[in-house]
Formats: C-alpha cells, structure tokens, sequence
C-alpha cells in the first residue's frame, strides 16, 4: 500500500561506505526527487522500533501513518500534481549511537527523502539532527530539550514547547488554574522529583521562582530512580502538608508506587492536587500497572496531546490501534506529515531544501494547526514553534483529558477546595 | 511526634520490604551454601518467576477465581514449581558442567567458568525475557497494594500504615523461610544438601547423589527466590531488566548476613530493607542505597564473616 514505508535497520560495511559518500553528494546537492515513482514524495519517520522504547516509536508509527493515509485520500500534494506522500520508517533503536546511524543511514540510503519527523527521546533528536543539519533535510520534532533550537540549526522545527520554558510558564499556569477553580491560590507547594535530566530541568525555574508567585517550598525531595518503596517520601508530603505537590516522574514503576501509596495515605484523587511532567503519568502502559480510579485528579504537563476538534481521528486512532487514547505521541507525528504536507504545498516542488524555506516561512492557523496546542504552526528563526506552549492533562473519568489550553481543553480542571 | 511517627513508618516499610529482600537472598544464599557457584544469573531468575506468577494470574483468571486479595499470592507460588524445573534443567545442563565433582580440572576451581557461564545466562534471560514478554512494564492486579491498616497510638496523633500486599508479602516470605529452614534440618533430603555443601567427597563416599543435591539446591534457591519476585510483582512494575535493580541487593544481603547462611541471609536482606528506608531520616533520599553499601562494607570491615557467617572455611 503507498504511503506506508518498511522498517529500514542493519548497517554494513558497505552501507557505511555508501552512506558516508551519500552523505557528502546529498549535503552538495541535496533533494532532487531523483529515483522516486511518479507522483509520490518521500518522507521519513526516525524513531526507536526495537528496544526498551519500541511501543512509543510504534504509537508515533502509527500517528505518522494514519496522517500520510488522510492526506493521500485527499488528495496528497496539489501543487505537486495530487503527488502522494511515501512514509519511509526508520528504527533509531535505544541509544544515541544508534539513533545517528540511522539518521545516517536514513540520508545516504534516501537522497530524495524531503523531510522526516523523530526521534521521541530529546538525546536521540540532538544526535540525529546533527545528520540531518549536514544533509540539510528539515527534520521535524516533539522532543522538549532546550537545545534542540538553541545550537544554531537551521533544518530542525520543534513543534512543542521547549521543557524550560514549559517549566517557567507551569507554575504561575497552575496558581492561575487552582484560583479559577477554587476561588484561591495555592501558597504552598512540595516537590517530589526524580533525578534525571528532564525533571530537574523541570522543577529548577519552580524551585528559582516561587517565591516571586508567593508560593512557599514546604517540602523538596530528590530521588533516584527506581524506587522500591515510596512510604518515606509519601510521608514526608503528608508532614509538610502541602497545598500543592510538584511531582515530575519519569519511570512507570515510580509513578505506581507513589500514586498508591498516596491512595493508602489519603492523599490521592485530587486531596492533594498533584502535577507531573510528561507521558509518564498519562501513558496508556499505566492501565496495565494501576486502576484508573486512583489516577483521578494527577495533573501532567505535555507538549501535545488529545485535544477539542480531534475526536474523528482521535476514533480512529483508538480503532485502528486498539490504544485508550491518541496521546502525544500519536497526535504529534500526526500532526507533522501534515506540516509536510502544508510545507510541500507552499514549496511546490519535492526538494529538502525549498521544503526547509518553507517551514520557515510557514504561518497556518488551520489544517495542520489543529493538531497543535495554540492553534497555529509559524516557526521563528530557531526553527521553535511561536505558538507552542504546555498542555495540561488531567485524569479524569479514567482517562487523560485535556485541561489546558482552553481552545484545546476537552474538559474543565478539577481542584479539591481545602 | 512527627519524628516519631517517621521513624515509625520507616521501620515499618522497612520491615515489610526486607522480608521481601531476605526470601530473594536465602534463594542465592541456597545455592552458593551447597554448590559454591556465585549465580549472577540470581536476578534474572526472579524476573521469569515475576513473569510466570503474572501469566498464572491472568491465564488461570485467578483475579475472578480468588479475587485480587488472594490470587497473587497463589499466582506466586505456583511461580515456585515452574521456576524450579528450569533451575533443575539449567543446573543439569549447564551449571554441573562447571560445579560439583567435575571442577577438579577446571582452573580457579571452576568460578571463571561459572562467572561466565551465569553471566551468560543472565544476559540470555534478558533478551529471551525482551523477544517474549516485551518492553512494556507490569505488575500483577492486587486490590491490597494501596490499602492500609491505620494503627493509630497517642490517641490517634501518631498514625503508622501498614500496607497490605506487603504485610501478606512478609508472611508469605517468613513462612517460607522456616519451612526451608525445617526441611534443611529435619529432612533427609536436607540432610544430604548439607552434606554436599560440607564435603563433596565425604558425601560421595556416604552414597549420597551429590550431583542430584545440586539439582535440588539450584531448583529451590531459584524457585525461593521467583516466589520473592511473585510477591514484589503485584507492587512493583517489572520488565525483563528488572533483574539488574535487586540482584546487588541480594548479594549484599547475602554476604552481610554471612555467605552460605541460609538464615543469615534472610536476616541481611531484612537489614538491607531497614537501612535503606531508614536512611531516608537522616539522609538525603538519594543516598537510601548508599547508606546499605556504607553498612555493607562497614560490616565487611567488622566482621567479614558475616553477621551469622562462621568463621572458619568449611574443610
């Protein structure tokens, strides 16, 4: 079926050869649209497919192809002919050094790929993007870390909120949220955080600007993960009495044992409104480790997920894949084949490098744009998405839904009155 | 008070996960008691028990049948049988190739051979556990993993809470300990374990099938031990690398309680569980198992024997 690509994996020597001489020929003379069938345009999609991060690259698999599929029935590229978007798969593994040599594979073996979209994990995209900036093929991204638009890269597009500035704006978001809801604003906070990378550079601007919100750390614990037993932490929050926990977690296994353990001290289910950072907390993997019930309440903040305006695809995301819920990584490569698509159409032509100008020049409030929090997709000079900002989640009813933004809000955020 | 009724939470969890930590360290304890083979496959052996009490749950329906009260607890146990054929078989088939009456001719007594080989195994575990179960983490269904019983002292201002799945968990894994312990010193059978672990010669020369005593020892301490993972398996999410996150324990259990004390063991893996929740009191979270290998080599130091280890190497 056109459209949908093989999973492309396996270097040899001789691919290495070939790949390091494509390398060099695509970064002097770039995307041609040589060697494609008639009437088709190559895209990629680099993400892990094998390894301990197989099932996210398979949920964003899945987006990618349910998109390259609708855009292909309606029509594909009109300003190319009605040409039909190819989705070529590529398995970044589970480490960097894999992710980059299938980045590299993915530029030698594919001259005339004209954009991609990957690769899940901020470490795998720093590394693939490296290749693809050499071989000046816009790549297109959910992932959060700062540097992904700060190194001075001109094929990378993020589309999400970069996790310091999603960090910043968390805060004052939540107060703004819990007075809306509550009639009054939080004035004490604890932080539960894991150690790595992405929830310390989370919970770093909270910890630098409450004070300045007038909000009182009572409680600040760090851990290493995995856990094994989260009583002692659980009970410290339960002495400080918090108003509000910040509690970004990154490992499923962490995220059972403290949401029950505050089940078994009471302080589940909103008592004490709790918000994470990323799909941890709202992953549907968590359905096979927890109840749902004692999710309800948890807070999560993300770069994208199931929003107001996405239900018909949203079904048939649920249908196709047998998932609970699209989330963020579905709805992301979604989302991004058809940028490809928006950008192909104001490029008028299948070469990388027009695709790439036009991404920068881009500025669409429809189509491609409802998949996206702030309801626009416009690129600034670092290639960061103007308009992204978090979104909020919350559990409720069983499910993740979205609270924040509210033109993407699917329902309104709950918050205990004390 | 609230240090108090920390403190008290503490000792609690402390106590219910290291009677978890000291089933898993009796189980490799077992094995290099009698065969004095240093199994660094012990963890990976937990997690296939984790995975078969998790298929016995769900392919038996015993949620339906006994409830999510009792049924991981039977879904653990009945890890046990299934667990300790692929000891015996893999003690059959590979370890005796390395243990017992044939390292006579092996260099450094067989241990390099040994090392390597349960390395191996480990990593085979490992990915075979990858290719059929997959990445994706889970734990057995229990109700009883975040219900608690509140004991409330000083007129209700100081509450501690027991949790369930691990309270049932700790007696679960004491009462095995002692039927080990019984059938260690009681039976026939235990008699003859214990005579291969003394001397493997003597025992031969007493008409005792020191090679079946290793198939025996190798399919209980590994059964024992996917019993502990059984337990931990309705509170923690597992995946098949769950192993590599509780085999150092085991072997700091194991040699804190003294190495080849099958109740020294349980005892260091009990003292594990209290250090590391208890450290939390004092230390930054962080450093829960810092404050365990601080311990560990303080006892090293001390008394390198071990808490209840003898002294003198077995003749």
């Amino acid at each position: 079926m056109q459209g949908i690509g093989v999973v492309e994996r396996g270097t040899t020597r001789r691919r290495l050869m070939a790949g390091a001489a494509a390398v060099a020929g695509a970064a002097l003379a770039p995307g041609s649209g040589r060697a494609q069938a008639p009437g088709t345009v190559k895209v990629g999609l680099l993400v892990p497919l094998s390894g301990i991060y197989a099932r996210f690259g398979q949920l964003m698999r899945m987006g990618a192809e349910i998109g390259v599929r609708h855009i292909n029935e309606q029509g594909g590229v009109p300003s190319l002919g009605g040409a039909k978007l190819d989705l070529h798969l590529f398995d970044a593994g589970d480490s960097t050094e894999k992710a980059k040599n299938a980045a590299q594979r993915m530029v030698a073996d594919h001259p005339d790929l004209v954009a991609c979209s990957g690769a899940y994990l901020s470490s795998f995209t720093l590394s693939a993007t490296e290749v693809t900036e050499r071989a000046e093929l816009p790549m297109l991204t959910l992932s959060y870390s700062d540097l992904i638009t700060t190194r001075g890269f001109r094929y990378v597009f993020q589309t999400s909120a970069r996790a310091g500035d999603q960090a910043k704006v968390t805060l004052p978001i939540m107060l703004d949220l819990a007075e809306k809801a509550t009639g009054k604003r939080p004035a004490t906070v604890a932080i539960l955080t894991d150690n790595t990378a992405s929830s310390l550079s989370f919970v770093q601007p909270i910890r630098e600007g409450s004070a300045g919100f007038g909000v009182k750390i009572v409680m600040d614990e760090t851990f290493t993960p995995p856990l094994s037993d989260a009583t002692q932490l659980i009970q410290k929050v339960r002495s400080s009495r918090p108003e509000m926990l910040i509690m970004p977690i990154t490992v499923i296994s962490d995220v059972k044992l403290l949401i029950e353990k505050m089940n078994e001290f009471g302080l589940g289910r909103g008592r004490v409104p709790t918000i994470g950072s990323g799909i941890a907390m709202a992953q549907s993997d968590l359905l096979q480790n927890i109840r749902p019930a004692q999710m309800e309440g948890f807070i999560t903040v993300v770069g994208n997920w199931d929003a107001k305006g996405q239900d018909k695809i949203i079904e048939e995301f649920k249908a196709a894949t047998g998932e609970p819920w699209m989330g963020q990584n579905g709805i992301a490569t979604y989302g991004d084949m058809w940028i490809m698509r928006d950008a192909l159409e104001k490029a008028g032509k299948s070469d990388r490098r027009a695709v790439a100008e036009a991404l920068r020049t881009i500025d669409i409030t429809e189509g491609a744009a409802l998949y996206y929090p702030g309801r626009r997709v416009k690129f600034d000079a670092n290639g960061l998405r103007e308009t992204a900002g978090p979104v909020v989640v919350q559990w409720q009813n069983n499910k993740p839904l979205t609270v924040y933004p509210q033109d993407s809000a699917m329902a309104e955020i709950t918050w205990l009155k004390r | 008070m609230l240090q108090l009724e920390g403190f008290l939470q503490a000792l609690n969890a402390g106590l219910l996960l290291g009677a978890h930590y000291g089933l898993m360290c009796v189980g490799l304890s077992l094995i290099f008691g009698v065969m004095r083979v240093i199994n660094f496959a012990h963890g990976d052996f937990m997690m296939v028990g984790m995975y078969a009490a998790f298929h016995i749950f769900t392919l038996l329906g015993l949620g339906a049948l006994l409830g999510e009260g009792a049924g991981p607890y039977v879904a653990a146990l009945l890890a046990a049988p299934v667990l300790f054929v692929l000891g015996y078989l893999a003690q059959r088939f590979l370890v005796s190739r390395v243990t017992g009456t044939r390292v006579g001719n092996l260099e450094g007594e067989g241990h390099y051979a040994q090392l390597i080989l349960t390395l191996g195994l480990s990593l085979i575990l490992q990915s075979g556990g990858q290719i059929l179960f997959g990445s994706v983490p889970v734990s057995v269904p229990s109700e009883l993993s975040s219900e608690a019983w509140e004991l409330e002292f000083a007129g209700g201002a100081l509450v501690v809470f027991v949790n369930q799945a691990r309270a049932w968990g700790a007696v679960v894994a004491v009462a095995i300990v002692t039927l080990l312990v019984l059938l260690i010193t009681r039976s026939r059978t235990g008699k003859s374990l214990r005579a291969a672990a003394d001397n493997v010669q003597a025992a031969l020369y007493m008409g005792i099938d020191v090679d079946r005593a290793h198939r025996l020892t190798f399919g209980l301490g590994v059964a024992i031990t996917a019993v502990a993972g059984g337990l931990l398996a309705s509170s923690y999410p597992f995946t098949p690398y769950v192993g590599l996150e509780f085999v150092i324990i085991m072997y700091a259990g194991v040699v804190l309680g003294g190495l080849g004390s099958t109740v020294g063991a349980f005892w260091g893996g009990l003292l594990i569980g209290v250090i590391q929740q208890c450290s939390a009191l004092l230390l930054p979270t962080q450093l829960q198992n810092t404050a365990i290998f601080a311990v560990f080599l303080l006892v090293v130091f001390l008394r390198p024997q071990g808490l209840l280890g003898r002294v003198s190497e077995r003749t």
